[in-house]
């Protein structure tokens, strides 16, 4: 289920922004004309799902971004160090030139104290803490997922640790990778933009306009049934999916032509609808995810 | 007197967490494991669809996200009385299989192997203080090369599930009734071909790999045993024609392997961040409360704490029975990771192509009931109650909530504080003792530590 030569130009073009950045970042890195750059990926009150995520990113992988892209200076997730040590790590890189990845919505009820994410010298350091210590500093701040985004899951009704967005609470521009979780082509082609040019253009919202500028529903594969009026009426079907709630028309993302995991699969060729995991106001304002008999 | 180590953050698990060791004449006489981050899931699912659980409750944890779908399908199938055909569940246990294999591939090259590898300082992502390193050069320098190696083949392990499942993590395909989608001939083919290639993997270096760490490092086959008690829900079991592929329900205690009943579960909150659950009704957050160390509960069977995953699963369907320390639990995670494939082979070799195994549901107005299945990290159980067509209360136990539970009001340490206790720690500077323990338990503090709860699903007990 490789990905083949399509015969429509833009989505060969979409698919190849990231592979024509990254090698661009892979040949300028071996003459020396761009340089690595320290990055830190923090995460704070979420799943680690974005983490994992950035781990399932194929071209490049994961090996390629902390040997050849950056410094990858600190991940709770994957640092070797622990303890004091792995926190002195990651505030190593104040004063320098870095830039800050943050996955995970940021919890601002009393004070932070329901995301602790280290002690420093014994004294403890909340997520809320550590996102203002590193966000006014850094190069560039990217929101990577939901959470992060716009508060996402962490922030669902009746939002019980007061979680927002890493925007939110810093008084800078923030680049939002929102979805759930992100895939790792948006990230990864966010930073080889950084690398080789700086900021991405952005749309209003701040998500980077070469992932963000379509919706769903505007490539979707099966957009002509929405046209005829073919509708799905369960799950499994396969037709238009809008009357068991997809959300694909009011989301912004590039999943049809992107698609996941190496471009095996995407939730509507899955047969389910679009739950608008990559839209601001995921989750409430997408749900019900699922529902039978829409007329 | 003794001394106190504090360890936050305990990198290399997924969430966040800190360790508390006393050591007096180097062996630790006392330990807290504390799960210190908090977001409050159940509290969130009440009012909401009852089907929007399964895409929600996927989103407590990124790494096993597909166990809790599978757990929050299997209690809405409880409630509304749906016995899910067997090709239902052959597929949504494919997909399953595929979340274990991710999950130990990950664990054990990204999250173990730096405990014992000397990783390649260079890169910042590996610099460490720890000394204990003692693999030569070569054998080292080969499982540098796996660790990078490995990165293939847990990335495959999600390709296949979202073959099956649209995207991983966070997978559409596991609903009520089995899988949304068909697996057509080309997508089993697929999948057998990615399998073939991961058990390869599996066989050629990881299994290898951990037995020779284990003879560099021998003592860890003496210490962080624990109790000794073991649990699990089953998973992979009680196929109509297949029966058992994996392991049964089953409870091991002082050498004795019974039944497993769930209503000898209870779960108790005398040292976690919750109000004392009088009433039965909402605990909310108190993290004022004195005696409290942890957002993680303290679940218990029979009154007593159990360990659940890998080593219990190997240990209760006669597997492995090598022994109970942090080395066999590092092992019987590898070994398992060998047997999911063979599970997966013979569930693929019994798929019809082309089932669909979806209908037009329609959402029970009331009802209560549960989903326990064992997954990567052991025992999840969801309990779920329906009124006027909502969530009413939704309850979740976590696999590392048994094992990093609290201590409960008798006293009884949590499971892996008891595996701690006892331990020699040669170096207090670098107590590598700790965290290789610790995190033979693969934690994640992010699913162990969503709690909110209320009612009596899972009662709480009190002891004013």
């Amino acid at each position: 289920m490789i990905y083949s030569e399509n015969k429509c130009p833009e989505y060969n073009n979409r698919m190849k922004t990231i592979s024509t950045l990254v090698n661009r970042v892979k040949s300028e890195a071996a003459i020396g004309t761009i340089k690595k750059r320290n990055l830190v990926w923090l995460e704070t009150n979420g799943c680690s799902g974005n983490i994992i995520s950035l781990l399932d990113g194929a071209d490049p992988d994961f090996q390629f971004l902390i040997t050849q892209m950056t410094y990858f200076i600190y991940n709770n997730s994957l640092s070797t160090a622990q303890g004091n040590q792995a926190i002195k790590q990651l505030f190593s890189v104040l004063g320098q030139d870095y830039i800050l990845a943050v996955e995970g919505a940021i919890s601002t009820k009393d004070n932070g104290a329901y995301n602790i994410i280290g002690r420093l010298n014994g004294k403890l350091i909340t997520g809320l803490d550590a996102v203002k210590t590193l966000g006014e500093g850094a190069a560039y701040v990217i929101a990577v997922g939901a959470c992060a985004s716009h508060g996402g899951v962490s922030a669902a009704r009746p939002n019980p640790t007061e979680c927002v967005s890493v925007e939110s609470v810093l008084n800078r521009k923030v680049i939002n990778l929102p979805g759930c979780p992100c895939h790792p082509d948006w990230f990864t082609g966010t930073l080889a933009h950084i690398l080789l040019y700086g900021e991405p253009p952005l749309d209003s919202r701040n998500r980077p306009l070469m992932f963000y500028n379509i919706t769903i529903h505007d490539r979707c594969e099966r957009r002509s049934y929405f046209d005829q009026g073919i509708f799905a009426e369960k799950l499994g079907d396969k037709t238009c999916m809008f009357k068991i709630g997809c959300r694909g028309p009011i989301t912004r993302i590039d999943c049809p032509v992107r698609q996941w995991n190496e471009r095996v699969s995407w939730p509507v060729e899955n047969d389910s609808p679009c739950i608008g995991c990559a839209q601001f106001g995921f989750p409430d304002a997408m749900e019900p995810f699922i529902s039978y008999g829409i007329t | 007197m003794p001394e106190r180590i504090t360890i936050n953050p305990v990198t290399r698990i997924s969430g966040f967490m800190e360790i508390q060791a006393d050591i007096e004449n180097n062996i630790i006489i006392d330990a807290k494991t504390k799960g210190i981050m908090f977001r409050g899931f159940e509290k969130m699912l009440m009012g909401r669809n009852p089907f929007d659980a399964v895409y929600f409750t996927e989103r407590i944890c990124g790494i096993c996200s597909t166990a809790h779908a599978m757990a929050s399908t299997i209690a809405l199938e409880n409630v509304m009385g749906i016995v899910p055909s067997e090709q239902g569940r052959y597929l949504r246990d494919i997909v399953h299989g595929c979340e274990f294999l991710q999950n130990h591939l990950r664990h054990f090259f990204q999250f173990t192997i730096p405990d014992f590898v000397k990783m390649p300082e260079e890169y910042p992502l590996f610099k460490s203080d720890e000394r204990d390193f003692r693999l030569p050069k070569e054998k080292n320098d080969r499982m540098v090369k796996d660790y990078f190696d490995s990165l293939e083949y847990s990335r495959n392990a999600h390709q296949m599930l979202a073959i099956l499942g649209g995207k991983a993590p966070h997978n559409h395909g596991i609903f009520i009734g089995g899988i949304t989608t068909q697996a057509t001939a080309d997508m089993i083919i697929s999948i057998l071909s990615i399998l073939t290639g991961i058990g390869n993997f599996i066989e050629e270096r990881m299994i290898p790999d951990i037995y020779e760490i284990g003879d560099y490092y021998p003592e860890y086959y003496k210490i962080g045993g624990g109790y000794g008690n073991l649990l699990s829900y089953g998973c992979f079991d009680n196929y109509l024609s297949l029966g058992t592929l994996y392991v049964d329900p089953l409870v091991y205690t002082n050498n004795t392997t019974t039944l497993f009943n769930p209503n000898n579960i209870t779960q108790e909150v005398d040292y976690s961040y919750f109000k004392d659950n009088v009433n039965n009704e909402y605990q909310e957050t108190d993290i004022l409360k004195e005696k409290a160390y942890s957002f993680i509960k303290a679940p218990r069977y029979n009154n007593i704490p159990y360990e659940v995953g890998p080593l219990a699963r190997q240990w209760l369907s006669g597997e492995y029975r090598n022994g109970i320390s942090t080395m066999d639990r590092l092992i019987a995670r590898v070994l398992e990771a060998k047997k999911i494939v063979s599970v997966m082979k013979i569930l693929l070799q019994n798929l019809i192509p082309g089932t669909d195994v979806q209908k037009v549901y329609e959402i029970p107005k009331a009802g209560a009931g549960k989903g326990l299945i064992d997954t990567t990290r052991g025992a999840l159980g969801h309990w779920i109650t329906i009124k006027d067509s909502k969530i009413l209360l939704y309850q979740i136990i976590t696999p590392s909530a048994w094992n990093l539970s609290s201590q409960s009001v008798d006293n009884m340490k949590g499971t892996a504080e008891q595996t701690l206790i006892g331990t020699p720690v040669k170096d207090t500077t670098a107590p590598a003792e700790i965290v290789r323990t610790i995190r033979s338990f693969d934690p994640c503090v992010s699913c162990a530590t969503h709690v909110y709860t209320r009612g009596n699903l899972v009662y709480s007990k009190q002891f004013i």
